[in-house]
């Protein structure tokens, strides 16, 4: 089954330019011009990915992203044509798992759809149980449970890379390694993604995400997970 | 200055005087502003302290003088009337003990001629000899007389004074010796000269001082002219001084700088504006290109060769408006930079691998030389800046140079105690003449060998991005002859041996 990609874009020739591509990649793709519609669209027929424009007229891409991720935590790629850091790190704070920036081709915009679509697959009969804190991690299944049985919420980029380091507990991972598993960038991928994603997932699985215990900053060198 | 000189001298027939001063001149052209002022005050003083100084030793000296011969004048009647006397009352009188008695009086030296024999009373301090002959023939005819003369270099005032009796027929003489008036004169010359030149030197240092001050604002000036010639459009004169003269230059200059810097940040915003306009489009030509592109069997030859061509353009064309992007956020100034601290040999080769890995199959990809005494050194780089300038030099060979035959990181020189390293990009092409060295880093600069534009050209921003990035990161770019010909295109970072940047 093809995966369904929503298209937010309020320039009308770009929107049907880039269903054409997806299509021809094989997505099956919906398009909308407003975050008003996408919002109205998402409750009808949730999508696997979303694309963000980041200028919309109305409401803007930074506010359809974070209430999309109030109720969602499906994969969201912003659509910029700023690379300035500001606009990039904002787009990500507001809950962007990736970004692209305009002008894009078809090819670059499928590689990143595949890398967020990725999952794990079940290895393994025994699903693995990942412990760290009083968290527990299991990847096979995309469960993040306190020992109480409360699950945590996060987004399926938040989890993959969780997994990455916890699976490698105690060991350093630079952004390079970190970029190339779970976004599946090369050497040259921006620092920036993997940061701001830590800092998310600090604020969900930190008691005190000021003073990190798990997921520990390693200066010069990149993060590790010490359980 | 010169210049404006030339123009306010009058024209043609330069004459001998201006020809002669013409050297002078020029120097005094040289000296400066505050060296010239400084000149001008010290002359000044010079000769007002001349002008004052001799008017006062004039007066001074005509005064003390007169003085002087009046009152012996007055000694010498004194004395001749006391010999007169003397002289009638005795028939045979004892000279030499009454021109004594006088000189006791007066002070001066007494010469006496009497019956055809002449007296002094100090014949070695004044001989009869000495006396000018001028003032003797006066007297002998009768007129009472004074002369100032030179004895043995000591000025004298010699007062003769006829004696008429009938029996005494004399000529008296008072010689005073002026040397002590001399002496106070010689003081006070002394003493004005030495005014005079303190007042010189007082002079021009007042007029430095004066100068430096009134140039102060120039100073100013001009040490904001060239913090905005270096780029620092933000520098403006500080309104310090209420001084309407200065305020006027401060506002007026500030005002130019204000506008110089927004037609500056207008022209770079414009450059940034159409670029973003033009990314729209730009998305959606990529777009149907790849829907085309992949559809490319359905079309006929002649619309393959046209989409073929179509397609090249765009990318080119997509790339120019990136390149221009990248260079107008370097203009604008909003280039952010994000450090990172990376292993010098690891970037190098990776970077290489990531450049050659668009290039066509045709170009082979250069051998990688990292030197083992480069290990574990650390730079502070953003690393797609980097990987950007390697991309562009590996281009810019395979364009240009028949592709780059291998990449060198090696040690550099030290600059300022820090170590560097080098990147150097080597091919076997024609090379880069010395004269074009420099001007290949501007923008859609065609140099020699890029005249001709082949099946694929570059977007003639390259080697700009590479200078403009390579600024960013600190570092320096330069070409070089590469051994066994072809061009050398290097890039030398600094060393970091500080702390972690996060």
């Amino acid at each position: 089954m093809s995966s369904r990609i929503l298209v937010v874009e309020d320039d009308e020739r770009i929107r049907s330019s880039m269903r054409l591509a997806l299509e021809e990649e094989g997505y099956e793709v919906d398009d909308v011009a407003s975050g008003e519609e996408a919002l109205d669209h998402f409750a009808a027929q949730a999508p696997d990915v979303t694309l963000i424009d980041l200028m919309l007229p109305g409401m803007d891409g930074f506010e359809c992203c974070r209430a999309l991720r109030r109720q969602s935590a499906v994969p969201i790629i912003m659509v910029t044509a700023r690379t300035d850091t500001h606009d990039i790190v904002a787009g990500l704070e507001a809950g962007a798992d990736d970004y692209v920036t305009k002008p894009f081709v078809a090819k670059e915009l499928g590689a990143r759809i595949r890398a967020l679509l990725r999952r794990a697959r079940p290895a393994e009969d025994e699903p693995r149980v990942l412990t760290f804190g009083d968290l527990e991690l299991i990847p096979e299944q995309g469960v993040l449970r306190h020992h109480d049985g409360e699950d945590v919420h996060c987004t399926r980029t938040e989890f993959r890379l969780l997994c990455e380091l916890a699976t490698n507990p105690n060991k350093v991972l630079t952004r390079e390694q970190l970029l190339d598993r779970v976004w599946g960038y090369d050497y040259f991928g921006d620092g920036r993604l993997v940061d701001v994603h830590i800092r998310r997932l600090r604020t969900k699985v930190e008691p005190d995400p000021a003073l990190p215990r798990h997921i520990l900053t390693v200066r010069g060198m990149g993060y590790k997970l010490v359980p | 200055m010169t210049h404006a000189a030339d123009a306010l001298a009058p024209p043609a027939h330069p004459g001998r005087l201006r020809t002669l001063l013409r050297g002078p001149l020029e120097m005094w052209e040289r000296l400066g502003l505050q060296g010239r002022v400084t000149g001008l005050f010290a002359f000044g003083a010079l000769l007002l302290s001349f002008l004052m100084g001799g008017l006062s030793f004039y007066t001074t000296s005509h005064f003390l003088v007169s003085d002087q011969v009046n009152a012996a004048i007055t000694e010498a009647h004194a004395g001749a009337g006391t010999l007169q006397t003397d002289l009638l009352a005795t028939s045979s009188p004892r000279i030499p003990a009454l021109l004594a008695d006088v000189d006791n009086g007066s002070g001066a030296t007494s010469v006496l001629f009497f019956h055809g024999h002449r007296y002094s009373s100090s014949p070695f301090t004044v001989s009869i000899n000495d006396l000018p002959s001028g003032l003797v023939s006066l007297v002998r005819k009768g007129t009472p007389a004074t002369q100032n003369f030179l004895l043995d270099g000591s000025p004298q005032v010699a007062v003769g004074i006829p004696l008429p009796a009938r029996r005494v027929n004399a000529m008296y003489f008072a010689v005073f010796s002026l040397a002590d008036l001399d002496h106070t004169l010689h003081v006070l010359a002394l003493a004005l000269a030495l005014g005079g030149l303190i007042t010189t030197v007082l002079g021009g240092a007042i007029g430095r001082l004066a100068s430096g001050r009134s140039l102060r604002p120039l100073t100013a000036v001009s040490r904001a002219a060239v913090a905005i010639a270096r780029g620092d459009l933000d520098t403006r004169l500080r309104a310090t001084t209420e001084d309407p003269d200065l305020a006027g230059l401060t506002q007026s200059f500030n005002a130019m700088v204000d506008q110089l810097q927004e037609r500056i940040e207008r022209d770079a915003r414009f450059t940034s504006d159409v670029s973003h306009e033009l990314r729209s489009p730009l998305t959606t030509l990529s777009n149907t290109l790849d829907v085309l592109e992949a559809h490319a069997d359905e079309l006929t030859p002649r619309a393959q060769r046209a989409l073929e061509l179509l397609g090249a353009d765009l990318r080119r064309f997509e790339r120019m408006v990136a390149e221009l992007l990248e260079i107008s956020r370097s203009d604008t100034g909003s280039a952010d930079v994000s450090l990172e601290y990376v292993d010098a040999g690891e970037l190098v080769r990776q970077s290489v691998a990531a450049g050659t890995r668009t290039m066509p199959e045709s170009v082979p990809p250069p051998i990688v030389w990292v030197d083992p005494v480069l290990d574990g050194s650390i730079l502070s780089v953003d690393k797609r800046r980097f990987e950007r300038v390697m991309a562009n030099l590996l281009e810019n060979a395979a364009l240009y140079g028949g592709g780059a035959t291998r990449v060198a990181a090696e040690h550099g020189p030290d600059r300022d105690g820090q170590a560097t390293v080098v990147v150097a990009v080597e091919d076997h092409g024609p090379g880069v003449a010395l004269a074009e060295r420099r001007r290949i880093f501007e923008r859609f600069y065609l140099g020699q060998s890029s005249g001709r534009r082949g099946a694929s050209t570059g977007t003639g921003l390259g080697l700009a991005l590479v200078a403009e990035h390579v600024r960013l990161l600190g570092g320096l770019v330069g070409i070089e002859d590469a051994p066994g010909g072809g061009a050398r295109f290097t890039v030398e970072l600094p060393v970091t041996d500080g702390e972690e940047p996060w």
